[in-house]
């Protein structure tokens, strides 16, 4: 789940990490004595959950003459399809220079590495690409506590060593909040030191729990209920409902359901060991959403139990036909359940998944 | 050996929970299929004494340890205290941990890995179905009756993925030398690199399957190892009609632009030379190709 700038940037200054002054605002009347109380000069900054949103007319300056003006302008404004509803008053700062710096996690090394940049303030994609040595990279093993010398000495290269505190402090950041991606783009250095002007989190999923979050607003209504549940669960818009097990194999079957030209509708991925009430809120999920004219269940057990499976399906009930592939773990006493019930088994996923197409394109 | 065989003692973390419960009974119904030694100690902190499926239950990885010569651990612990669980295998220097749990926070996943590499123990997984040595061992939680003996080595990122290709394997005439599923989080202990070694360090692979599926890079590096090591490779890469952005499922499957997506994998694997199956039917036909 994503952070918000005002959100990260909470959390920086409680690290230690200087933010800009600044003030949350909820509609425009609320600008000008925001302004009196942050700085002479201010930028207003759209919170919202998009990239790119300063060439998007999403950052606008402001003075103590013209602010109600920007910010009922802003305010009045959808930014790639999102309402401006929460707008950052924050003091304009006196840029020397922009630095980049991230902390994000690299698979191959299988560790934390911080990213940074002399040249900040640009897509941190496009530079990798056209100027890879301006980026500087280094793994920290996320056994240490804290980002050693050595290291820090690497990163920086060249720059001002009192940006090291805020490499360390944004490390500590990073591990604390679970994140996934802790990001300073950019990083300015002013006449008053350095200063983090924008800031980005994104937390890792798995642990909003332990992070003290209940509700993932990342997330559409259907697949927040779907969570809640413990289903992955991604709509797509076709017509065909698609439960399997594991995502690979799911993600196999909207191969395979492409390959004969069918669509997809949505697909939910049960999770392993499922028992046979998740099995059959599963189904009736999938059914739910509108223009699904076929299921195809694709379930391969083995820390599912194909019985269990079997069962689920058959309390859900649904108006929907259901075509049915199980094999692995008691799959001989799952067979034997939806078969006693009449419903259409078939042995490979290949025929299954035609068999749904030909319903769905009938 | 990959991994674990015949004489490998096994010990379950999470033993009295349903799900550690009913595999180390499937694990060593297979062990007695094949003769061999299967799970001989369960732990679960507080539940020493007890036992399951006639299986001694420890309060610690080390007091099973002093009891038995546990040649490798598999993991069922929730996801919450599963971090600390490879790590508590790993102080206690078992070679293999195998770690089926999902939905661990991945700074827990980067903390274990990390320490268990400074022991000297190697972690497959997590968020995977374990390992399948036909004819010797099972840790984890795949299903025997798919496979057979043979000489295809498969490697993949996705459980249920895997026991589809080796079924259609089986159903062909290939047995397998061994089955190994990594897991499919962004962060993971064996890669299909290492396990590439493993099996050319064991010298009964003919050719290997390799699983993939969007996300990372690490099919092209195991592809590259396996040209490296002279090994015969088959790929399979699911996703191609995955949207970009979303999460398919795994917590590693998501097209993070530039090279993760499918269909650049498979462009840049058949550029290496090797063929990739449209879907998992095809395999077998591939195979019989490659060897």
């Amino acid at each position: 789940m994503k952070f918000r700038e005002y959100e990260a940037k909470k959390i920086f200054r409680d690290a230690g990490i200087p933010v800009p002054n600044s003030e949350l605002i909820t509609r425009a009347g609320e600008a000008t004595s925001a302004q009196a109380r942050v700085a002479d000069k201010v930028v207003l900054k759209a919170q919202v959950d998009v990239g790119g949103r300063g060439k998007a007319g999403g950052i606008l300056p402001a003075t103590e003459e013209n602010i109600s003006e920007v910010a009922k302008e802003l305010f009045g404004k959808t930014i790639k399809g999102l309402p401006v509803e929460l707008v950052l008053v924050e003091e304009a700062l006196e840029i020397q220079h922009e630095y980049y710096l991230s902390i994000t996690i690299d698979r191959s090394a299988k560790m934390p590495v911080i990213l940074f940049s002399e040249e900040g303030g640009v897509e941190i994609e496009t530079l990798a690409k056209e100027q890879p040595d301006a980026l500087h990279r280094a793994f920290i093993d996320p056994c240490f506590t804290d980002v050693p010398d050595f290291i820090m000495r690497n990163v920086l290269g060249s720059a001002p060593k009192s940006i090291g505190p805020v490499i360390n402090a944004l490390y500590h950041v990073y591990c604390k909040t679970d994140a996934i991606l802790a990001e300073i783009n950019p990083l300015v250095m002013t006449p008053k030191g350095v200063i983090a002007a924008d800031g980005k989190i994104v937390l890792d999923d798995n642990a909003l729990d332990r992070q003290g979050i209940s509700e993932n607003r990342d997330l559409t209504p259907r697949e927040a209920e779907a969570e809640k549940h413990g289903f992955s669960y991604v709509e797509l818009g076709g017509d065909i409902g698609v439960i399997g097990n594991g995502a690979g194999l799911t993600m196999a079957t909207l191969d395979i359901i492409a390959h004969y030209n069918g669509q997809a509708a949505n697909f939910l991925d049960v999770g392993g060991g499922a028992g046979f009430e998740r099995v059959a809120r599963a189904v009736r999920l999938v059914a739910s959403m509108p223009g699904v004219k076929v299921i195809v269940v694709n379930l391969l057990g083995g820390i599912t139990r194909c019985d269990e499976v079997a069962r689920g399906i058959i309390d859900a009930g649904v108006p929907q036909q259901v075509i049915v592939r199980l094999a692995g773990t008691n799959e001989a006493e799952g067979r034997r359940l939806l078969e006693e019930k009449g419903y259409l088994m078939l042995d490979t996923m290949d025929q299954a998944i035609r068999a749904a197409v030909e319903v769905a394109n009938k | 050996m990959i991994y674990a065989d015949k004489d490998t003692e096994i010990l379950v973390q999470g033993a009295t929970g349903s799900q550690g419960a009913f595999h180390i009974n499937l694990m060593n119904q297979y062990a007695k299929e094949v003769g061999g030694r299967g799970v001989v100690a369960g732990m679960t902190p507080g539940k020493g004494g007890q036992q399951v499926h006639g299986v001694p239950v420890y309060n610690t990885v080390w007091s099973a340890m002093d009891h038995h010569d546990i040649g490798a651990s598999v993991i069922f612990v929730p996801a919450g205290g599963c971090g600390d669980a490879i790590m508590e295998a790993a102080d206690a220097r078992i070679p293999t941990v195998v770690v089926i749990t999902e939905h661990i926070p991945v700074h827990d996943v980067m903390r274990a890995i990390s320490y268990a590499r400074t022991c000297g123990t190697k972690v497959i997984g997590p968020n995977c179905p374990g390992f399948l040595i036909p004819g010797e061992c099972k840790l984890g939680i795949t299903p025997t009756n798919l496979c057979r003996k043979g000489d295809i080595g498969v490697i993949s990122r996705s459980g249920t993925l895997t026991y589809e290709v080796i079924s259609e394997l089986s159903l062909a005439g290939f047995g397998q030398s061994g089955i190994i599923g990594i897991g499919g989080d962004p962060i993971i202990g064996q890669t299909f690199s290492d396990v590439m070694d493993v099996f050319v360090a064991d010298g009964k692979t003919r050719a290997t399957v390799l699983i993939g599926e969007v996300g990372g890079n690490l099919e092209i590096r195991g592809a590259k190892r396996a040209a490296c090591l002279g090994m015969p490779v088959v790929a399979y890469i699911a996703g191609i009609s995955a949207p970009k952005e979303k999460r398919m499922g795994h917590a590693g499957a998501i097209v993070e632009g530039g090279e993760s997506d499918a269909a650049s994998k498979i462009e840049r694997l058949k550029d290496l030379g090797i063929p990739v199956a449209t879907r998992p039917s095809e395999i077998p036909l591939l195979v019989k190709e490659v060897i």
